[in-house]
């Protein structure tokens, strides 16, 4: 079946011009470029609110016509591939760190990378954590081999900005006040129940959770996290670990090799 | 606390490691860890403290089978100044600046 | 194939997440609730947690808004498979889509959107429904559209469009009362004319919605379907008429945009739960 009528429509829907295309009508006979721009309208107004529900502090951070304009360009761009929403703009945080507009707020693509983890996260499989009791009975024989599954809504983001306070700061978990310093922070996010979480990592804790998350053993992710910060508190971390629910299971090096 | 002072490039004993575990274990289980805690998520040791925001937004965007009557503003995004609570936010690698954006 | 009417033939509302605490606080005069498919397609989380509490205790009816029935080129896949999935999981009372397309070449545009209607389309439409109910093991509805422009290669009514399908697919047919009077409004045309010559005997569910008021090129009226505001009396009227004729029909109240708190959205639900039972009592009687 020839498909004229749906090409031309949906080019136009998603171009830069406000066009139309043939072969449309209205009854009034006059050529029906406002009954066209509903559907345009529609097409880009929802996209651009399902940008801006799925990163509400952006939206904060540089107010509603700046994300909606900016969205606006996404759109365009990175049209969705699926009728999945909520996993709409998984490439806006690169969008935005080559934004020109958005130069002068370098912080702004980590937030976005944030916020998309968070909505990941929120969809991310069930599991339940491995509470204290599983940690209780380990052999200290082979502790350093035990490998660790984490928590399939986990996800560890390294950054130069200060991502978590921030994030706090737009979102009503801290008091809105001025930043200065700018030191960075690497935030964990995990769903170990019904609610998302976001904790700010100690030094050396993305290291250290990210060769975990590789499936590294125990004692070369300490490695990591030695190398990454030499100050790496060891118990805090671990304590970190077991508390925040990230780990789903141990596997244990028996079970590695049958 | 020992394990800081273990050196990268030595083999970690189980033991100390073992060590560690069990520190961390009575951590968890000590009292002043189930009590709330001021929100100050970069002071805090361990993983910091959990914040939730508001977790309806975790949820990203829902479908609709309406219309809108809202109209998009078709502006030229470079024409836009970020009006928001960034101006509170300086970092070395940028200032935040109101100021408008040249095009 | 008989139309399967397993919805209960009372008033239900569209689910909202931040309506989930009010609903399952306590009991609600509900008679079902429909959710988006598509907002139900993640691994887990809480979508998945209240879609499970609601179904305990309600009938539900799941309406997709992304398989682009109305589309030129093929059904995705992918896509019915997930619906398969969650309908396999939920085993809803109703699955119903739209008469529209929203895709096009791996492009989702998000909005549903209109196609011309001709002998080609109708072949298509009928392909993609029998496409769809043979992946589900199960009868679908098709959903009427709001529209706002006509396309000059139309050829067939959408009633008969609509009537067409159904006879060759045996699917059901989803009468949205607000699109009927929006598309009329939009095309100059009688909403009664379109309900007069609507196959009533294939409706298994009614849609009740807002719209918004807006003017055309020529300056006429434009009515757009924005499903955020209460229904309009006109609506009302039409659909206390369609019921006097049909009987009591599952109803669904739909409020997706600056939704209301939940008693101003249950009150709309009492609204046509009482024009329902004011006619399961004229049978009675």
């Amino acid at each position: 079946m020839p498909a004229t009528f749906e090409t031309s429509f949906a080019k136009a829907l998603l171009g830069a011009e406000a066009t139309f295309p043939p072969g449309i009508a209205a009854h009034t006979g006059a050529v029906p470029a406002r009954r066209f721009a509903v559907y345009r309208n529609n097409v880009m107004a929802s996209l651009g609110a399902a940008l801006a529900q799925r990163h509400p502090v952006i939206e904060r951070l540089v107010g509603g016509e700046f994300l909606a304009a900016m969205a606006r360009q996404f759109v365009m761009q990175h049209p969705p591939r699926s009728p999945l929403l909520a996993q709409y703009g998984e490439e806006f945080a690169d969008f935005i760190a080559a934004f020109e507009p958005a130069r002068e707020l370098p912080y702004l693509a980590d937030i976005a990378r944030l916020e998309a983890a968070r909505t990941r996260a929120y969809h991310a499989e069930d599991a339940t954590p491995l509470g204290g009791d599983g940690f209780a009975a380990l052999d200290a024989e082979t502790l350093g081999d035990i490998r660790l599954q984490l928590h399939p809504s986990a996800a560890i983001l390294r950054s130069p900005f200060p991502i978590v306070t921030i994030w706090a700061m737009n979102s009503g978990e801290l008091e809105l006040q001025p930043i200065e310093t700018g030191q960075g922070e690497d935030a964990l996010v995990v769903r170990p129940h019904l609610d998302v979480e976001i904790r700010a990592l100690p030094p050396g804790g993305a290291a250290f959770l990210q060769s975990l998350a590789g499936g590294r053993p125990l004692r070369d992710a300490i490695g990591a996290a030695l190398a990454d910060h030499a100050g790496f508190d060891l118990t805090g971390n671990l304590a970190g670990l077991i508390g925040s629910g990230v780990v789903r299971a141990i596997l244990s090096p028996a079970e590695r090799t049958p | 606390m020992s394990s800081n002072t273990v050196p990268a490039r030595t083999a970690l004993a189980n033991a100390t490691i073992a060590g560690s575990f069990a520190a961390a274990l009575a951590m968890i289980a000590a009292p002043a860890f189930a009590a709330p805690k001021p929100p100050q998520p970069t002071m805090d040791k361990c993983f910091g403290i959990a914040m939730k925001g508001e977790n309806d937004c975790a949820a990203g965007a829902g479908t609709t089978c309406a219309g809108t009557a809202k109209t998009d503003y078709q502006g030229d995004a470079w024409k836009y100044v970020a009006k928001g609570t960034c101006a509170s936010i300086k970092t070395p690698k940028g200032t935040g600046s109101l100021e408008p954006i040249k095009s | 194939m008989p139309i399967a009417a397993h919805l209960p033939a009372s008033a239900g509302v569209g689910f909202k997440p931040e309506h989930a605490a009010a609903i399952l606080a306590a009991a609600q005069p509900i008679g079902f609730f429909e959710v988006h498919a598509e907002n139900y397609m993640g691994a887990g989380g809480p979508p998945h947690a209240q879609l499970t509490a609601l179904r305990e205790r309600y009938a539900l009816s799941v309406h997709g808004v992304g398989l682009s029935i109305g589309s030129t080129g093929p059904l995705d896949r992918a896509h019915l498979t997930r619906l398969r999935q969650l309908c396999d999981r939920y085993a809803p009372a109703s699955f119903s889509e739209h008469l529209a397309w929203s895709s096009h070449d791996g492009v989702y545009f998000n909005d549903l959107l209109p196609l011309p209607y001709t002998g080609q389309t109708l072949a298509r439409v009928a392909e993609h429904v029998d496409e769809v109910q043979t992946a589900l093991g199960r009868q679908m509805l098709l959903e009427n559209p709001s529209t706002y422009l006509d396309f000059a290669e139309s050829t067939i009514a959408e009633v008969d469009f609509l009537a067409e399908i159904s006879r060759r697919t045996g699917c059901g047919l989803l009468l949205d009362i607000n699109n009927v009077f929006v598309s009329a409004t939009n095309h100059g045309t009688s909403a009664m004319d379109y309900l007069d010559r609507f196959p009533l005997h294939r409706v298994a569910e009614i849609h009740l919605g807002g719209h918004d008021a807006d003017t055309g090129d020529a300056g006429e009226p434009l009515l757009i379907d924005s499903h955020r505001v209460a229904v309009a009396d006109e609506v009302w009227a039409l659909y206390r008429e369609v019921i006097a004729r049909t009987g009591a029909l599952p109803t669904l109240i739909e409020w997706d945009n600056d939704v209301p708190d939940w008693p101003v959205l249950r009150a709309e639900a009492v609204a046509a739960q009482r024009i329902l039972s004011g006619a399961a009592r004229a049978s009675a009687a």
